[in-house]
């Protein structure tokens, strides 16, 4: 099956129904149309695209926003799912273990759900069933009464140290968000290991894995400055990007914005990142520097599939645009029922 | 050893160097015929299977993909019509 330069069949068939499935995505100018409607419309356009068949199914169950959100979710895990199947060889374990973050998200949904007391179908609504654990899996952790007991059903499973050993930080402190940086430090540690252990493909994995961590890490610095916040930074950063915990520590003392930005332009050399922090130079506001972080990361990994066309980069590309495809409607949605102005609502799409 | 080719070539008569002569015309023929049939192969394999996995998300495509999947079937073409030429001209 191995044709000229090692490339072979099933990875050229993959790649180009990841590039269809990204032609079909919601373009730019629908979202513009779907901000001047109201929420039935937006659910009737959402129903005639790729969501029509969930839209269909639960349209008896739900209505309204909790309509959209369910279908949004239950095409998001069945797509991901699809693709796990359709992948070949070495493709399907680079796949499989980045879509292992949303098991992280996933857990802590159920954890910050049990530990607010939300109703059962509440937290099902929100979970996306695409990683490591499936429907089944995540049915189980939802019978559980309360945290202690969801973390003691993971037994076994590779979070499980990390979260046997946060869980009491967590409930002292009624944040998860120290559990949640160390859980994506060690996903991150665990697929980087994985990447560098000689698979073919590793290299190009890896350079996805350094772009999204270096994102990761740069949202984290920008939202530390919003907030000025003096706690110990050094174990927000995640390490295996271009950012070292030391220069992280020591950008987040920097007060003035100006030498912060210059100081960022000399640690990274991708232009199009080196144009932005141009641009956000002047004060922003952290959504809109979030955003602009977001797109920025899309287009270097539009760039990475187009120099790499069979490579696990066209389907990373296609799995990152679906997630914020669903992340804009489920934001349109909610800012519609919450009645908010179109102009705040374009803040929070990704396009 | 030339000498001995020479004399071989002496031995043979009128109609064993004519026979020898069609077979080198066949030999040509069938490596035109296969090594284009090979080019075209590995041509097809990039293509074709690109085409499935569009026809496997949009049925539209099907024409257009068939009709790509196709095209290096010049190149077999070709090499039939050299090996056509070898044995019938």
């Amino acid at each position: 099956m191995v044709g000229m330069r090692g490339i072979s069949a099933p990875y050229i068939y993959v790649c180009t129904r990841m590039r269809v499935r990204k032609a079909k995505l919601i373009p730019r100018e629908e979202y513009q149309r779907m901000l001047n409607m109201g929420l039935p419309e937006i659910t009737r356009i959402i129903g005639e695209t790729e969501y029509k068949q969930e839209i269909d199914e639960l349209g008896t169950t739900f209505k309204g926003i909790d309509l959209i959100e369910v279908a949004l979710s239950w095409n998001l895990a069945k797509e991901y799912q699809k693709i796990q199947e359709i992948t070949p060889g070495t493709l399907k374990t680079f796949t499989q273990a980045y879509l292992r973050r949303w098991d992280i998200q996933n857990v802590l949904t159920i954890l910050r759900g049990r530990m607010q007391g939300a109703k059962t179908g509440k937290i099902k609504e929100i979970l996306v069933p695409a990683g490591s654990l499936d429907t089944q899996a995540l049915d189980r952790l939802l019978g559980e009464e309360n945290p202690e007991r969801v973390i003691e059903a993971l037994k076994g499973h590779h979070m499980y140290p990390v979260l046997a050993r946060e869980y009491p930080y967590a409930k002292e402190s009624g944040s998860f968000s120290r559990m949640e940086n160390e859980l994506f430090k060690q996903f991150y540690a665990e697929i980087i290991a994985g990447a560098e252990s000689g698979i073919k493909g590793g290299n190009l994995f890896l350079d996805f894995i350094r772009l999204d961590i270096d994102i990761k890490n740069l949202k984290t610095l920008f939202r530390l400055r919003a907030d000025a916040l003096d706690a110990d930074i050094r174990e927000m950063h995640i390490p295996g990007g271009a950012l070292s915990a030391t220069d992280f520590a020591n950008l987040n003392t920097i007060k003035n914005q100006g030498e912060f930005i210059d100081m960022l332009k000399g640690l990274y050399r991708q232009k199009a990142l080196l144009a932005l922090l141009d641009e956000i130079r002047e004060e922003k506001t952290i959504r809109d520097v979030e955003t602009r972080l977001t797109r920025v990361q899309l287009e270097q990994m539009e760039k990475m599939s187009k120099r790499h066309p069979i490579s696990i980069h066209p389907i990373l590309v296609y799995l990152e645009k679906k997630k914020y495809e669903v992340f804009n409607l489920r934001a349109l949605a909610r800012g519609k029922e919450s009645k908010l102005p179109s102009e705040k609502i374009v803040d929070y799409l990704v396009m | 050893m030339a000498a001995e080719v020479v004399a071989a070539v002496d031995v043979m008569t009128v109609e064993q160097i004519a026979a020898s002569q069609m077979g080198m015309k066949a030999l040509g023929a069938g490596i035109a015929v296969g090594l284009t049939g090979i080019g075209s192969g590995v041509a097809e394999m990039g293509i074709g299977s690109a085409a499935v996995g569009a026809v496997a998300e949009n049925k539209d495509m099907f024409g257009l993909a068939l009709l790509f999947t196709v095209i290096p079937e010049t190149i077999v073409i070709f090499g039939l019509v050299v090996a056509l030429l070898l044995l019938f001209v």
